[in-house]
């Protein structure tokens, strides 16, 4: 181990998030390339013995254990996870241990949950990552949720994707708010920045996006040969477009899932999908805050545009490229 | 019962006509090959409509999904080329195989974009196959010197190739249809005979490319030439 780095993901309920490093997957530079952030070993986590008013430690247990249960019954993906016990110690301490527990953060406002990462920068392997639940909310772990309060298991099947070294889905429609924060009208991923209203339990359920995301990370054994990609770039006036959401919906199921173009070329991957075609739909980030997704500005300036015709993602390969063209507003 | 009578005694009367018009209709020899080659004209049909639909952040146990989009896909109707080999079992009756090549395309539209317009999109061109068996009976009438209906059914294998060339969709067709042989040379008892033949059949199809697994019906329009040798 040379350095360690340091990552912050949040849920945020309205309004600004933190900065995090990378798109649908949280990355680091290794020798002149991006590597995936992930555990190599199953993932043993502490939680903290502090209550949140309404909700204990043990209710905060609970709901960690059903979300990390959810995450590893993806069956195209492998992942584990080990409770290890309770622990007086908080989150955020860089301790060599993965906590989850209620924290008093007043400053933060608007942030339900936060995520933070002590991984290897020499090959992105995850030493230890801390959670931490905002106290100042006021939380539920009723199984049909209660009205006004935060579900903490959809909390925590989200800040559980950020753990494993998923970023933020930018699936999804938000509204400006009055008080200048976005309210969200409808999501397509458990990873999407931003929480649905309080009361609700709809982000127990991982979306297609969330499983195309972790099976990419953690894939199991037979997913590379059963699966396809699609690939391709986004141009504007024939340059490269940077930070162009590109949307694959199957036609037959129904399923979504998004990434970006992560480069100045424009140029996208969207892997591990149900082999078949696709049809492909381009959108600017204009539905969170770009701060949520990227640390450098981005392109907002065109219009949804559609691939002109079916892109076939093939079992066990990918597309050949596919250039979609987009025209400014 | 009187309409049923009438409608009966109006079908015998066209029975009766049939006969005696099939004694000098143009008639295939039997024990004979004929083959068959020429275009095959396809009707266009949908294989699917789709919503891109969200988890809906409105109030309420189960609140409507909020549709992004929704697309509605179709194969466009397509010409094709086709070849066929039959062997007359008796004059009237015919079996054969053969198989039909087309590139139609698939299309798609789409609606209820709230960022972008409605569009039709042209989409991407399929290879398809289509091999079949079928059975020909010629129709004890004619419809003039040289002019003899007939009914075909039968039914086969399509496979399709998406533009790519990376992924294959199966199916079936099953058809009925309805058409006629026109001799320019032979059909009355000559050895070899030469004409054109043109049918429409309505298809079934199963599988192949389609968004919603269902069997869709659509028209083809078929003109060959047929030398029976």
């Amino acid at each position: 181990m040379r350095l360690s780095g340091f990552l912050v993901a949040t849920l945020v309920i309205a309004g600004a998030a933190t900065p995090v490093g990378a798109y649908l997957k949280l990355g680091t530079p290794v020798d002149g390339r991006v590597v995936d952030v992930t555990w190599r070993a199953p993932v043993r986590y502490f939680v903290s013995e502090a209550d949140a008013a309404g909700v204990s430690a043990g209710d905060l247990r609970g709901a960690v254990s059903r979300a990390t249960a959810t995450w590893q019954a993806v069956p195209s993906a492998t992942v584990r996870f080990e409770f290890q016990g309770m622990t007086s110690a908080s989150p955020g301490a860089v301790d060599g241990r993965t906590t989850f527990g209620f924290e008093d953060r007043p400053e933060l406002d608007r942030v339900l949950g936060a995520t933070s990462f002590l991984f290897d920068t020499t090959d992105g392997a995850i030493i230890e990552a801390d959670v931490f639940f905002n106290a100042r909310f006021g939380w539920s772990v009723s199984a049909q949720g209660t009205p006004g309060r935060v579900d903490l298991e959809s909390v925590a099947l989200h800040e559980l994707g950020h753990l494993l070294g998923l970023s933020h889905s930018a699936l999804g429609e938000t509204e400006l708010t009055g008080t200048g924060g976005r309210r969200v009208i409808a999501s397509g991923a458990v990873m999407f920045p931003i929480a649905m209203s309080a009361g609700t339990i709809a982000d127990r359920v991982l979306q297609a996006d969330d499983i195309a995301g972790i099976s990419d990370l953690y894939p199991a054994a037979n997913q590379l040969a059963s699966t396809g990609g699609l690939t391709g770039r986004v141009t504007k006036e024939g340059r490269g477009l940077f930070g162009a959401h590109v949307v694959a919906l199957n036609p037959e199921t129904g399923a979504m899932v998004g990434n970006f173009t992560l480069d100045a070329n424009g140029e996208f991957a969207i892997v591990r999908l149900k082999p078949g075609p696709y049809i492909l739909r381009v959108e600017p980030l204009d539905d969170a805050e770009v701060d949520s997704f990227f640390s450098t500005p981005i392109d907002v300036d065109f219009r949804v545009t559609y691939a002109a015709r079916m892109v076939v993602a093939p079992r066990g390969g990918s597309s050949a490229p596919i250039e979609i063209k987009v025209s400014p507003k | 019962m009187r309409v049923l009578r009438c409608l009966g005694a109006l079908v015998l009367g066209c029975w009766g006509a049939a006969n005696a018009n099939a004694q000098d209709a143009p008639a295939l020899r039997a024990h004979r090959i004929v083959l068959d080659g020429g275009v095959v004209w396809s009707g266009g049909y949908a294989i699917g409509d789709t919503n891109a639909q969200l988890r809906s952040n409105a109030t309420g146990s189960t609140p409507a999904p909020f549709t992004l989009f929704a697309a509605s896909s179709k194969v466009d109707r397509a010409p094709g080329v086709s070849a066929r080999v039959g062997v007359t079992l008796t004059p009237s009756l015919t079996i054969e195989g053969g198989g039909t090549f087309g590139m139609p395309r698939v299309g798609f539209s789409i609606s209820q974009d709230a960022e972008a317009g409605a569009r039709t999109i042209e989409g991407e061109q399929l290879a398809q196959y289509f091999f079949d068996a079928a059975v020909v009976w010629h129709l004890p009438m004619r419809l003039g010197p040289r002019v003899r209906p007939f009914v075909v059914g039968g039914g086969g294998y399509l496979r399709q190739l998406h533009e790519e060339r990376t992924l294959v969709e199966t199916g079936q067709i099953y058809y009925g249809g309805v058409g006629a042989r026109y001799w320019i040379r032979g059909g009355s008892g000559t050895a070899r005979s030469l004409g054109f033949r043109g049918d429409v059949r309505a298809n079934l199809r199963r599988g192949g490319i389609d968004f919603e697994n269902k069997v869709r019906v659509f028209p083809t329009l078929a003109i060959d030439i047929f030398l029976s040798l």
